[in-house]
């Protein structure tokens, strides 16, 4: 039984392993890409090389919006959200306890994204953009989606912290 | 808004007291900053969390804040393909025979990267790791290297191009091209006035220098640096000239960076790019994303006309130009303890723009009094982010540095109130290039 237990837990550790790493990948041709639709508004503007499109501004928006929202989602797994530190120097254990009360304030903005998050899919669902006419939940879906990480890898890092918490011993 | 349940007063305790008390727990900015809107959207009944998703989008939405992730990957671009190794290069041939040589070229060489890359943050950590341990090597204090590090970088969002400048810009409605302007003469005179700081502290205490360069060494340093060097200028001057806007101007930018790494100094392959690409993407993602919930703090500020409120009060002190310019700086000084520069642009910028609206200060004088405090608040604790990563790379703890960063900052402070007393010095050369960006 805790066989069992510990193999789908091994499992699911890979899991967020390989999602974290197709996420970074996701980033790296987000940032790639954004320049595309950029660089083709100068041209086309300034060379006859190119008819100039309509669509790249917007185009280069939602990029944008995906970038940052994956940004976000990687921030929350590797614990590099910027935040302000008065403590003084903590114990593994304290350290530990810290970070589970301010994982708790991460898990409730996760939570209010995915909930809210959905609804605000809902809402763009049978809706297209002005100028490149792409369905809109396309873009909002983000936020749902980005909640849902956010769960997914705090909720591993906690659990992470909860072991300290209990041996006293940094994992 | 005569429907709110709240009064200005009682709802700015309870967003600001959610976000101080949830700061101090050690949640990230972003985070605490979003969910102090949250009590008041749940009890408002007018109001609902969907305004945080939607206010959040509104933020992301942006083309103009897409420059802010070019800035960057043309930053990175730079230390991966080798642009950065040619300007120490020439930096070493221009201050190499000043006393405390390699301090002297940290900060040219902070101002070299400053007219290419608009990101402080960028500067910390490339120059982090070129001078903090060669430094030590040579015998200076390790808090010393660690500080001049940190104080330097802050150039990057002074001198053009800045990402502060474009966030301002953009939030409240100045000519980017203006502000661009207006950075250059404040940001040389601090990087003097810091030239100045290290020469004292070699004489103190006997830093090494190196021989003078010869002229060929000069020349040869020049020749090879010229392509970078004509960044600054592809970039300002598409943006004065009106060829691009801002965002363009930084694509433009990303691609010269990466012509010149790629072909002319060859030096990047595609493990570099991989990881200038990552490192763009990982950084911008969490800079940015503080900025969407920034903004949804900013909206309940609004929605309460806190603004108004604390403008009404404080124009009952009857303060002229000069006394509201050093208090928009102390504001921002003080903030920037605490904020990231976007966000506080975002919220304070907005809430004091009034003020300086009431005392007839031109819109380029308080933007630039903001930016270069702001800028200030990279280096001051407890959140001072360039501070934080010359700390990491130096391994010494914030406040093992702090007195060496305000021995540094007091010179600095001079150039500040030189801002604030004569708008000339940041309005001179506007008006010189181009007055129509003025009103």
């Amino acid at each position: 039984m805790s066989d069992a237990i510990s193999v789908a837990r091994g499992r699911w550790r890979a899991f967020v392993a390989w999602y974290a790493w197709a996420l970074s990948w996701l980033l790296v041709v987000s940032v790639a890409i954004l320049i595309i639709p950029v660089s083709l508004q100068i041209f086309s503007r300034y060379t006859e090389l190119i008819p100039s499109y309509i669509w790249t501004e917007e185009m280069a928006r939602f990029l944008f919006i995906w970038m940052i929202m994956i940004g976000a989602m990687v921030g929350v797994r590797e614990g590099t959200h910027f935040e302000v530190d008065v403590w003084p120097r903590l114990g593994e254990r304290g350290g530990a306890a810290l970070r589970i009360v301010s994982g708790v304030a991460i898990l409730v903005l996760a939570l209010v994204f995915v909930w809210y998050g959905i609804e605000f899919t809902r809402f763009a669902w049978n809706r297209i953009s002005e100028l490149a006419e792409l369905p809109l939940w396309l873009i909002h879906i983000a936020w749902p989606l980005t909640g849902a990480t956010w769960l997914v890898f705090q909720g591993e890092r906690m659990r992470d912290d909860f072991g300290v918490l209990a041996s006293g011993q940094p994992t | 808004m005569g429907t709110a349940a709240f009064s200005a007063g009682a709802a700015s305790l309870i967003l600001f007291g959610v976000f101080f008390g949830l700061l101090a727990l050690r949640v990230p900015v972003a985070f605490a900053l979003g969910l102090a809107c949250l009590p008041m959207l749940i009890v408002e009944e007018h109001l609902s969390p969907m305004t945080l998703v939607q206010e959040t989008f509104n933020a992301y939405n942006s083309f103009i804040l897409l420059a802010v992730p070019f800035f960057l990957l043309t930053a990175n671009l730079m230390n991966v393909g080798g642009i950065t190794d040619r300007l120490v290069r020439l930096s070493r041939a221009m201050v190499g025979h000043f006393p405390g040589s390699l301090a002297q070229m940290n900060v040219l060489l902070s101002i070299f990267f400053a007219g290419i890359s608009g990101s402080s943050t960028a500067d910390a950590a490339s120059q982090g790791k070129i001078f903090i341990e060669a430094q030590i090597k040579e015998g200076y204090d390790r808090s010393f290297s660690i500080a001049i590090t940190a104080v330097s970088a802050v150039l990057a969002v002074i001198i053009p191009p800045s990402i502060l400048m474009i966030v301002w810009g953009g939030v409240l409605t100045v000519s980017i091209g203006a502000l661009f302007l207006a950075g250059v003469i404040p940001g040389l005179l601090l990087g003097v006035v810091q030239m100045a700081t290290v020469h004292v502290y070699a004489k103190l205490r006997n830093y090494p220098t190196y021989p003078r360069s010869n002229l060929r060494e000069f020349l040869l340093a020049a020749a090879v640096s010229v392509p970078a060097l004509m960044t600054p200028f592809i970039i300002i001057g598409g943006k004065i000239f009106g060829w691009f806007t801002a965002t363009e101007s930084a694509c433009i930018a990303v691609l010269y960076a990466g012509v010149l790494s790629l072909f002319v100094y060859r030096e990047m392959n595609l493990k570099g790019l991989h990881q200038a690409l990552v490192e763009t993407g990982k950084f911008a993602g969490i800079a940015l994303f503080c900025v969407g919930t920034a903004s949804a703090f900013g909206w309940m500020l609004a929605y309460y006309q806190i603004p108004k409120v604390l403008l009404d009060g404080v124009q009952g002190w009857g303060m002229g130009i000069v006394a509201t310019g050093f208090f928009i700086a102390f504001a921002f000084l003080v903030v920037g303890c605490f904020l990231d520069a976007i966000p506080a642009i975002i919220i304070v910028g907005t809430i004091l723009e009034p003020l300086a609206k009431a005392v007839h200060m031109d819109p380029v004088h308080f933007a630039m009094i903001g930016i270069v405090s702001l800028a200030f608040g990279l280096v001051t604790p407890p959140y001072g982010l360039c501070l934080m990563i010359s700390c990491a790379i130096g391994r010494l703890r914030m406040v093992d540095v702090l007195k060496d960063v305000t021995l540094m900052l007091i010179p600095m402070f001079g150039v500040l109130a030189l801002i604030i007393m004569w708008p000339d010095v940041v309005l001179w050369l506007p008006r010189q290039i181009s007055p129509e960006f003025l009103k």
